[in-house]
């Protein structure tokens, strides 16, 4: 599976545009890939699939030379490489549009694609550059105003510049970094229409997404990565969305059974906190990205979320702590409907939130352990009274919750950036515990722990669960979701596909959900 | 690789910082003191009239004073507005504007002192308050970078001055050149020529450390300044907070010129903010955030002023005041820097340097 011979209709001896044999790249205490194999062919467009962190873009930065491999090799046309420097994989044909574009805003169209370009001419007018843009955008068939300014255009044309920039410095490999996260769908559609066309000139490209429909639509071949390895190569034809997603997400998955209520802790309450009716998020874009999601959250419940990511969570954790206005529906606290989208009054009515980009949003890193302790609980006694802060009180609050949370501190004076990573999100997790005297929205605890950790986390939720608090706990990983929810809804698209009871739960059956199939087309107890 | 000599340490201990400082202050004298030599002067000489004139003498002291009554609120001003992330460049226009509405409000009102001084204050802080309205509303409704228009309606404001005291305002009684007549109410002194103004301006400042330590307000101005994004996480309305800050930065700033303009000057001149508000940024990246640390860095401020005085009695041009300042800015933005640097032990070296 993992070498296949060349595709039908190709000259026979014709060597694959790109080889990787072996590859490996570590950091510091993390292995971002190990022994990759990867085959791209001419006229083949061959897309990577995989979760956060499974090392798909570490390989790609060392595909394009950013990074250099520790292991393996790079083969481009039969022959060897190493790339030491971008501008090597440049010259040997290897282009890639990044999902954030590196585009000058105030520059126009013209100037972007010769910036940086030694075929550019000496003596570059704006007349001179803009016909050569216009012959390159007529060349290749992506139509772009070589006179507009960059910060003008939409996403998907800045995203043709970007193309256009690769294309012209004759790139046969062109490789996509989640190319449709910022386009619309119309947009989409025309994107993929040119990479089509990209590809029946014999020219490759590598399209690294984790929109499982997207895959199926436009690649020939798909290979996902798991944690940093590659699990295998699979002709696009043979695949089904369902098939890919429990591939990505699947392993070999531990069922320890942490639903068991000990003795004396709350029941599930019947009367819901909260309750979210038919609500609809749109983004600036218009695209939706929450669709009439319903929801009833009790006390004393923990329902998981899964999903691949960005299938609407962080707008689900946005609506749900007020920092997102919803477009339509109702949101409910206690039976009474709320108006405003209104972060303080969330926090207020006790609702915590751990966030998913934790260390940018919810702490301020310049400035103390003190101070970002006391970020939920300084209007409130005994910190804040009167209007005052008391630095004092703060303090010991920083006390505990360091304490609780297992951090050792030298100095509460110093800037919480001084703080590893991960101290800091244990930190926020116990802060945001103590203010969820009703409903704890935690967005990916776990990332970013190591196993001990982990544990510590989900024990943290369960403990919170016993005091009757409702807790929702978003994450990718199915072993531990299936471990500690009472409940689990499964997103795609925005969409809530349905809430299945976790304790008859089978992987199958979430990796369906997953990947868009209807509840209503799955069997009971479903096989794939 | 050879093993690093040196480690960049994310925050400088504040004993490092305050001692390199020191040094800098140290080396940009000596460097001063060369140039002096060379240019054929006596820098011993020289160093002696300036001490024996500034610290060493009561109206050297009295001078002093009297630059650091502005200095001390235009660098609060500049501190303040810091604190949530914005900087505030004009408080050389908000100056004017309360030394304007001040003498508005000397110039049109008679009566007792003990009315006429509140009201002039008031009238002062409301100046430098509407001159930073505009800015303020534009940075917190349309995202409009407040250094340039704060720094755009300085040059109206000292133009404005200009225009009143040449026209409208302008002394028809002693005659005097580009200024009011003096104004008939001034701010009582306590010693020799120094105001009451000035013991108000560190109580001011000294309360305005205090409010930003110690009051929910403060608080979330930090937090604002500090991260934006987890401000609004945590529910505190950063718009509002923008605008009071703002508008407190633009009132203090405005208050200064009333002091100067009633303490000090005793008339409205044109020029007169003497580039005050431009020196409270100064004094305020010297003070690193801090409004107690305004204090010694306006009395540093105010000493390098006072021996400017000096010096153009010395037949040195005006010029090197601003030469100097810049120097000693200069060295301490890079004491400052060196203050990260940590001496590592260099051991021989047992792993790869990373």
């Amino acid at each position: 599976m993992n070498n296949p011979a060349a595709p039908s209709g190709m000259a026979p001896g014709t060597p694959p545009v790109l080889q990787l044999r072996g590859i490996g790249k570590f950091f510091p205490g993390v292995i971002a890939n190990k022994d990759v194999d990867l085959d791209v062919w001419p006229g083949e467009i061959h897309a990577l699939l995989g979760e956060n962190g499974a090392g798909k873009s570490t390989l790609m930065n060392v595909v394009t030379g950013i990074y250099q491999p520790e292991e393996g090799e790079i083969i481009l046309d039969g022959y060897g490489q190493t790339f030491t420097a971008p501008q090597e994989a440049i010259r040997a044909g290897i282009g890639m549009v990044h999902q954030h574009f590196k585009l000058v805003q105030a520059f126009s169209v013209a100037e972007n694609i010769h910036l940086g370009w030694d075929e550019a001419p000496r003596l570059a007018s704006p007349a001179v550059m803009e016909a050569r843009t216009r012959e390159i955008s007529e060349r290749f068939g992506f139509p772009v105003d070589p006179a507009a300014r960059v910060a003008d255009l939409s996403a998907g044309e800045q995203q043709r510049v970007e193309i256009l920039r690769v294309l012209a410095r004759r790139a046969r490999l062109l490789i996509m970094d989640e190319p449709t996260a910022v386009l619309t769908p119309e947009e989409t559609g025309e994107l993929f229409r040119a990479l089509r066309a990209f590809r029946a000139q014999g020219n490759a490209v590598i399209i690294i997404s984790h929109k499982l429909d997207e895959v199926m639509e436009i690649s020939d071949r798909v290979s996902i990565l798991r944690g940093g390895r590659k699990v295998g190569t699979f002709r696009t034809a043979d695949c089904n969305p369902t098939m890919l997603a429990a591939t990505m997400v699947g392993r070999d998955i531990v069922r320890r059974n942490m639903r068991a209520r000990p003795e004396g802790a709350a029941p599930i309450a019947p009367q819901p906190i909260m309750q979210l009716r038919h609500v609809s998020v749109r983004d600036d874009r218009g695209v939706e990205t929450l669709r009439d999601v319903s929801l009833d959250l009790h006390g004393g419940e923990i329902l998981g979320i899964a999903g691949v990511a960005g299938n609407g969570q962080r707008e689900l954790t946005h609506v749900l702590t007020g920092l997102m206005a919803r477009t339509s529906g109702e949101i409910m606290l206690d039976g009474s409907v709320v108006e405003r989208a209104d972060p303080a009054l969330f926090a207020h009515a006790g609702i915590g939130h751990i966030p998913e980009d934790r260390l940018r949003s919810a702490l301020a890193p310049s400035l103390s352990i003190t101070t970002n302790m006391a970020l939920r609980e300084y209007a409130e006694p005994p910190i804040g009274r009167h209007g005052l802060y008391d630095a004092a009180a703060a303090g010991m609050l920083a006390r505990d919750i360091a304490d609780l949370a297992d951090v050792t501190i030298p100095d509460f004076a110093m800037p919480i950036r001084n703080l590893s990573g991960g101290n800091q999100q244990r930190l926020v997790a116990r802060r945001e515990i103590r203010i969820a005297s009703r409903v704890l929205v935690a967005a990916y605890p776990a990332r970013g722990l190591d196993i001990g950790a982990i544990a510590t986390m989900l024990g943290y939720l369960t403990d919170l669960r016993d005091q009757g608090v409702a807790v929702v706990f978003i994450s990718e990983d199915l072993e531990d979701l299936l471990n500690v929810s009472d409940r689990i809804g499964v997103m795609f698209h925005g969409r809530m596909m349905d809430v299945i009871d976790a304790e008859n739960a089978d992987i199958a059956t979430i990796g369906m959900l997953m990947g868009g199939r209807e509840p209503t087309d799955l069997q009971p107890g479903g096989t794939q | 690789m050879a093993t690093r000599a040196f480690q960049r340490l994310p925050t400088a201990p504040a004993g490092r910082i305050l001692a390199l400082r020191l040094v800098a202050i140290v080396v940009s004298l000596c460097i001063i003191a060369g140039v002096l030599a060379l240019s054929g002067h006596s820098p011993v000489m020289l160093a002696e009239l300036i001490l024996r004139s500034t610290l060493g003498s009561r109206f050297g002291l009295e001078d002093l004073a009297l630059f650091m009554c502005p200095l001390l609120l235009t660098g609060a001003a500049v501190t303040v507005c810091g604190t949530i992330g914005l900087w505030n460049i004009g408080a050389e226009g908000q100056f004017y504007a309360g030394a304007i509405a001040a003498t508005g409000v000397a110039l049109g009102l008679h009566g007792p002192v003990l009315v006429m001084l509140p009201l002039m204050t008031i009238a002062g802080i409301l100046g430098g308050m509407a001159w930073i309205t505009v800015p303020t509303l534009a940075r917190a409704y349309a995202g409009v970078n407040e250094i340039i228009t704060t720094l755009l309606l300085n040059f109206i404001a000292s133009l404005l001055t200009y225009y009143l005291t040449t026209g409208p305002w302008r002394d028809r009684i002693s005659g005097a050149q580009v200024s009011t007549r003096r104004l008939s109410v001034s701010i009582p002194e306590m010693w020799g020529i120094v105001h009451w103004g000035f013991p108000v301006a560190i109580v001011i400042v000294v309360g305005l450390a205090l409010v930003l330590s110690r009051t929910r307000w403060g608080y979330e101005i930090r937090i604002g300044g500090a991260n934006p994004e987890a401000a609004r996480y945590a529910g505190i309305p950063v718009r509002l907070r923008i605008i009071s800050v703002m508008l407190l930065s633009g009132g203090l700033a405005g208050l200064a010129g009333m002091f100067e303009v009633a303490g000090t000057v005793h008339r409205l001149q044109g020029g007169m903010a003497n580039n005050f508000g431009y020196l409270g940024i100064v004094v305020a990246v010297l003070a690193r955030g801090s409004c107690l640390n305004v204090i010694p860095a306006a009395l540093l401020m105010a000493l390098i002023l006072d021996s400017g005085i000096v010096m153009q009695t010395q037949q040195l041009s005006a010029s090197v005041i601003l030469a100097i300042t810049g120097l000693i800015l200069f060295m301490i933005a890079i004491g400052d820097e060196l203050a990260h640097y940590r001496p590592v032990a260099t051991t021989p070296a047992k792993g790869k340097a990373s």
